[in-house]
């Protein structure tokens, strides 16, 4: 187990590397000079020279390998630079913004994961009923509503007509309970769908007929015997579906007014802030892949099957 | 004689239905065990012989739905009608199952001891520490070494032997009358299930259970079987004594099974001699004996009338064969080649 959790972090380590040169790539391959976009933010942008001295001052005209090695070597010393538009502290605004993100999400997994769990169990459990078609329906439909139509429909419904939470801002928890479901709805349907195949196809495997043959209930054999089962595939896929969801943060903040990093990325992409938009895609990257191997670890832990074999091995 | 039958099954006529088919996989069934003996079911895959012990306790697959019509006494209480909620407190408790393959009937994700105790919880009314205690009672009692281990473990850490030890071990947690076997040795190496049958053998003897062994293994069922039952496209087609149906058997798809078997004065080279044509398809009814297309002996009438399980002269054996019946009244003895 040891051996094993040692190779996915060296792999881990690899990932982020690539990571970083794809960010900084993708940043200083994208158009527009950033020289010329500073000068008319500071109202220069007639005086001659002042391009070429701007450039200069931020080590625009040095090799790109020298600028990605400067840029890493920063970054591995937790520093992430200066915000070229507002002349802020990155760090400082990430620590402030981090939080907000990190809210979403975490709300988001939690009620992505009772809502699936429940919901794919329901369905399971009386399949081709009413609520195992209800369930169905949900999924299909939350799988395939874009992220910022489902955030206008929950405002429009909840905050606008039964008037029950505010509409936006970050204060308390009424404030957080719609972002939150506007960014779970996606992945609750997707892992809905898991849960409820899963379970089926557990439910008709031989150790099944054993439990029954034990005289067991069908709710406790699905709840005890089945779902441990199906563990690995469902972390698995809440893994994948919690990365997502910073992506979905870039929607989802703005349309709530939060500021948090997708918001800050989403900024930094429209003023080409490059140095913003690079720690707020390495930040995203590498939550990834810490994600990721967390995910590994916890399916590791969880099969008796692969965590014995590591050890003895 | 029959009263004090543990299981007794009467007529038994087994429908499953699918959205799609519907198939009869057990047409008229007649057998019964008493508390300390086993009976054999034998017959070749898709004869019935599982689907006739399972569906009257409820172990039928979800999304098929049964029919069940004759009666099944387990201790002189009818089970066909019975709620699912109450056929779950005689199954378990009352009647144990071992399954055909231990590699897959164990939950692979959960601690044999945790399996074992749960049925000792359920069905003793015992509490978490005192079932777990008695899981390593029964443990040791299936002949399982280092049993205190054996318990922390989880299935895919034993052998397959060791596993199927385990099954038995659950299925007789809840102290159950009755012992129903799924071809228990099948999956097992041959030196393996000897001693899966010895400790079988011996449990039934120590415990006084019934039990019923379905297999299509005939050393199997001369080493360990009392009574026998013949299962042929879902019918009986003979039943009695084992060792009378094995030596003198009457019905020909029980001669033609018994000689197949090869044999050691066979030289070598020898064709194995199996029965011509093919079993035939559930779906379709059949008016007359189900093996009449195979038979030597069939005439006319076979493929009409159905034919009746009868006893058997001199004996009491009964089979599904008048033909074979009279030519053996006429030659005096039921013995075949």
């Amino acid at each position: 187990m040891l051996r094993y959790t040692g190779n996915r972090l060296q792999q881990s380590v690899v990932l982020l590397f690539l990571a970083s040169v794809v960010c900084f790539t993708l940043v200083v391959s994208s158009p527009g000079n950033v020289a010329v976009l500073i000068a008319e933010l500071r109202g220069m942008i007639g005086s001659p020279g002042y391009v070429e001295q701007i450039e200069q001052e931020i080590g625009l005209n040095k090799p790109l390998l020298i600028r990605y090695a400067d840029w890493l070597g920063n970054v591995i010393q937790g520093d992430f630079g200066i915000s070229y538009r507002t002349g802020h502290d990155v760090n400082a605004d990430i620590m402030n913004r981090i939080t907000v993100t990190g809210m979403l999400v975490a709300g988001g997994a939690v009620v992505a994961t009772v809502a699936s769990l429940v919901l794919g169990f329901i369905g399971a459990f009386w399949p081709g009923g009413i609520t195992d078609r209800a369930v169905r329906g949900f999924a299909l439909v939350g799988a395939s509503t874009p992220t910022f139509f489902v955030g206008a429909l929950v405002i429009f419904m909840f905050a606008v007509i039964l008037n029950l939470v505010p509409a936006v801002g970050f204060n308390g928890l009424k404030s957080w309970i719609l972002p939150w479901i506007t960014v779970a709805v996606l992945p609750a349907a997707v892992l809905s769908r898991v849960v409820r195949v899963g379970l089926e196809e557990a439910m008709a495997s031989p150790y099944v007929l054993t439990a029954k043959s034990k005289g067991l209930s069908r709710f406790r054999i699905m709840f005890r015997d089945a779902l441990p089962n199906i563990t690995p595939i469902y972390i698995n896929a809440l893994g994948t579906q919690i990365g997502l969801m910073t992506a979905a943060a870039i929607i989802v903040e703005p349309l709530f007014a939060w500021q948090g990093m997708g918001d800050y990325f989403l900024n930094g992409v429209r003023f080409r802030d490059f140095m913003v938009v690079q720690a707020c895609l390495l930040l995203f990257l590498t939550f990834f892949i810490v994600v990721n191997l967390v995910v590994d670890l916890t399916v590791m832990a969880t099969d008796p099957r692969i965590r014995r074999q590591r050890s003895g091995a | 004689m029959q009263h004090d039958a543990t299981l007794k099954v009467d007529n038994l006529t087994v429908d499953l239905l699918t959205s799609k088919t519907a198939v009869r996989p057990v047409d008229g069934v007649s057998y019964s065990v008493r508390k300390g003996e086993c009976l054999a079911i034998v017959g070749e895959s898709g004869s019935g012989k599982t689907v006739m012990n399972f569906a009257p306790l409820g172990l039928m697959p979800a999304g098929v739905s049964t029919e069940l019509s004759g009666s099944v006494k387990f201790n002189g209480r009818e089970l066909i009608g019975l709620e699912d909620g109450e056929l779950r407190h005689i199954r378990g408790k009352s009647i144990g199952f071992i399954f055909q393959d231990p590699m897959s009937a164990l939950n692979p994700v959960r601690r044999i001891g945790r399996q074992i105790a749960e049925m000792a919880e359920l069905h003793l009314g015992l509490s978490p520490s005192a079932a777990e205690a008695r899981a390593l009672e029964l443990i040791k009692l299936v002949g399982i070494p280092d049993p205190e281990a054996r318990l922390r473990q989880y299935p895919h850490e034993l052998s397959g032997g060791l596993r199927q030890r385990v099954v038995i071990a659950i299925a007789l947690a809840g102290e159950p009358k009755l012992l129903i076997a799924d071809e228990p040795t099948t999956a097992l190496d041959v030196t393996v299930q000897a001693q899966i049958l010895r400790l079988l053998k011996d449990l039934r003897k120590r415990l006084d259970m019934a039990m019923i062994l379905i297999t299509h293994d005939m050393g199997v069922v001369a080493s360990s079987a009392d009574d026998i039952v013949v299962m042929y496209a879902a019918r009986a087609v003979e039943r009695g004594p084992v060792e009378e149906v094995l030596t003198q058997p009457r019905h020909p798809y029980t001669r033609a099974l018994i000689n197949a078997i090869p044999k050691s004065s066979d030289t070598v080279g020898t064709r194995f001699r199996g029965l011509s044509g093919m079993p035939p398809i559930l779906g379709a009814p059949n008016p007359g004996c189900a093996f009449a297309p195979r038979c030597d002996l069939a005439v006319a009438e076979c493929r009409h009338t159905r034919p009746l399980m009868s006893q058997a002269t001199h004996s009491t054996v009964r089979f599904a064969c008048p033909i074979a019946n009279t030519e053996s009244e006429i030659h005096g003895t039921g013995t075949c080649s």
